[in-house]
């Protein structure tokens, strides 16, 4: 079982590495164990979160790709999307009928057909269009909504942060 | 605001938890698939119930023993390709096209959209386990084989995953038929990432009848339940064939049968 993952793991990385989807790079933290990856993401052009870098976990369970990683932002994060710990609660994270955030139907999900980098560009994009029906971090889903402007000032902070630039 | 919603989370988190040590109990009780047992010990699941038992006498006429599958969401696809199987090592001609059209599969579910990189794993299991079990002359090796692959996690898990992924082709090949029979406003493609791809979700008619067109297999499932009257009753996929995997349906699971 744990070497059906760890193969799967082993093309997955050889696959991104080869071709790294623009603003991701992403791999296991030490060759010993590839079931714990850190991945750096760029905060999307256009957006409050631009020019950032934001480090992340992925853990990967045994039973990879049967059921999906959990992620965590390692960095100060504020967002609709990210719990105040960093936890990442997309979708695509989720097997459906594991419904924590009650996703809309049509909201992409996890199967074993998925990949890291589709959760990484997902990540991406959810960066870029935070869903704020479904709330993991309520106080920020409410500024994004009713106070944009103070939640690109809060964003640009944490951005000057991730490069280690006075805020 | 933020508190509640953290202890919601957690609340979650535990219910996940129970439902994780259920499953591990589950497993650790019942095996992926049983060895053949008498259709009498289904009498003991149902103690005196009067309708049932009848059910069972009736069965027993019909079928000589079954194969009880673990109940995790997976047992139609575990009990179909495992009862499918079993056939297809005792005839080799249909073995023999079996084996070419899962082959080119691959490649038409590439073209249909499925990634490459994460479909091709599945497919060289499945590939691994049908020449493994190839028909020869002592066949009782090969289904002793059978039996030990689909007994193993890994394996049985990556069968299943891959019959999911072909139903899912077949679904979406035949999008406009399909569409028909499925409910709610979602597009065949969106039910197929919700309901037939993932692990762990449960069959309905539609993933048989497209699992059954597929992979030209013709499946009878005989139907026990609390409804009224003392016979089970069999429902052929397609209808017009004769039966060449038989499954036993008792609400929520799927069992393999074996005629007399």
């Amino acid at each position: 079982m744990a070497g059906s993952a760890l193969r799967r793991l082993m093309a997955e990385y050889k696959q991104l590495t080869l071709n790294p989807p623009e603003g991701i790079v992403a791999g296991p933290i030490s060759e010993d164990n590839f079931f714990e990856w850190e991945a750096l993401i760029a905060g999307p052009d256009g957006t409050c979160f631009e020019g950032g870098v934001f480090p992340a976990k992925l853990i990967f369970p045994p039973d990879y790709p049967l059921s999906p990683p959990k992620m965590k932002f390692t960095c100060e994060m504020f967002h609709p999307n990210i719990f105040s710990d960093g936890r990442v609660c997309i979708s695509i994270l989720h097997a459906p009928g594991d419904d924590p955030m009650n996703y809309e139907l049509s909201s992409e999900r996890w199967s074993p057909v998925q990949s890291v980098e589709k959760i990484l560009l997902s990540v991406v994009s959810m960066l870029a269009e935070p869903n704020d029906e479904s709330g993991a971090n309520v106080d920020a889903a409410i500024m994004w909504r009713e106070q944009r402007e103070e939640f690109n000032k809060i964003a640009k902070r944490i951005v000057r942060k991730t490069l280690g630039l006075p805020s | 605001m933020d508190e509640n919603t953290q202890s919601d989370a957690n609340n979650d988190e535990l219910i996940l938890q129970q439902q994780r040590q259920i499953e591990k109990e589950i497993s650790e009780t019942t095996p992926l698939v049983s060895d053949k047992q008498t259709i009498s010990t289904l009498n003991s699941e149902y103690n005196d119930d009067a309708v049932y038992c009848s059910k069972v006498k009736n069965l027993a006429e019909k079928y000589i023993s079954l194969r009880k599958t673990r109940p995790d969401g997976n047992c139609f696809f575990r009990a179909f390709a495992y009862g499918y199987l079993e056939y297809l090592v005792k005839n080799k001609d249909d073995y023999e096209k079996f084996r070419d059209l899962v082959q080119k599969a691959k490649d038409k579910l590439v073209k249909q959209g499925f990634p490459e990189l994460t479909l091709e794993d599945f497919h060289d299991t499945f590939m691994d386990v049908i020449d493994r079990v190839a028909p020869s002359e002592n066949n009782e090796e090969n289904l002793q084989e059978l039996h030990k692959l689909f007994n193993e996690q890994g394996y049985s898990d990556y069968i299943v995953v891959f019959l999911r992924l072909m139903t899912s082709g077949q679904l979406q090949e035949e999008a406009d038929f399909f569409f028909n029979f499925i409910e709610g406003d979602c597009t065949i493609q969106e039910f197929c990432h919700q309901e037939v791809e993932p692990m762990y979700k449960e069959s309905d008619h539609i993933h048989i009848i497209a699992i059954c067109k597929a992979l030209n297999a013709n499946v009878r499932v005989e139907y026990m339940d609390r409804a009224d009257g003392d016979k089970v009753m069999a429902h052929d996929f397609p209808e017009v064939n004769k039966p060449n995997v038989f499954l036993l349906y008792r609400p929520g699971h799927y069992d393999i049968l074996y005629p007399k």
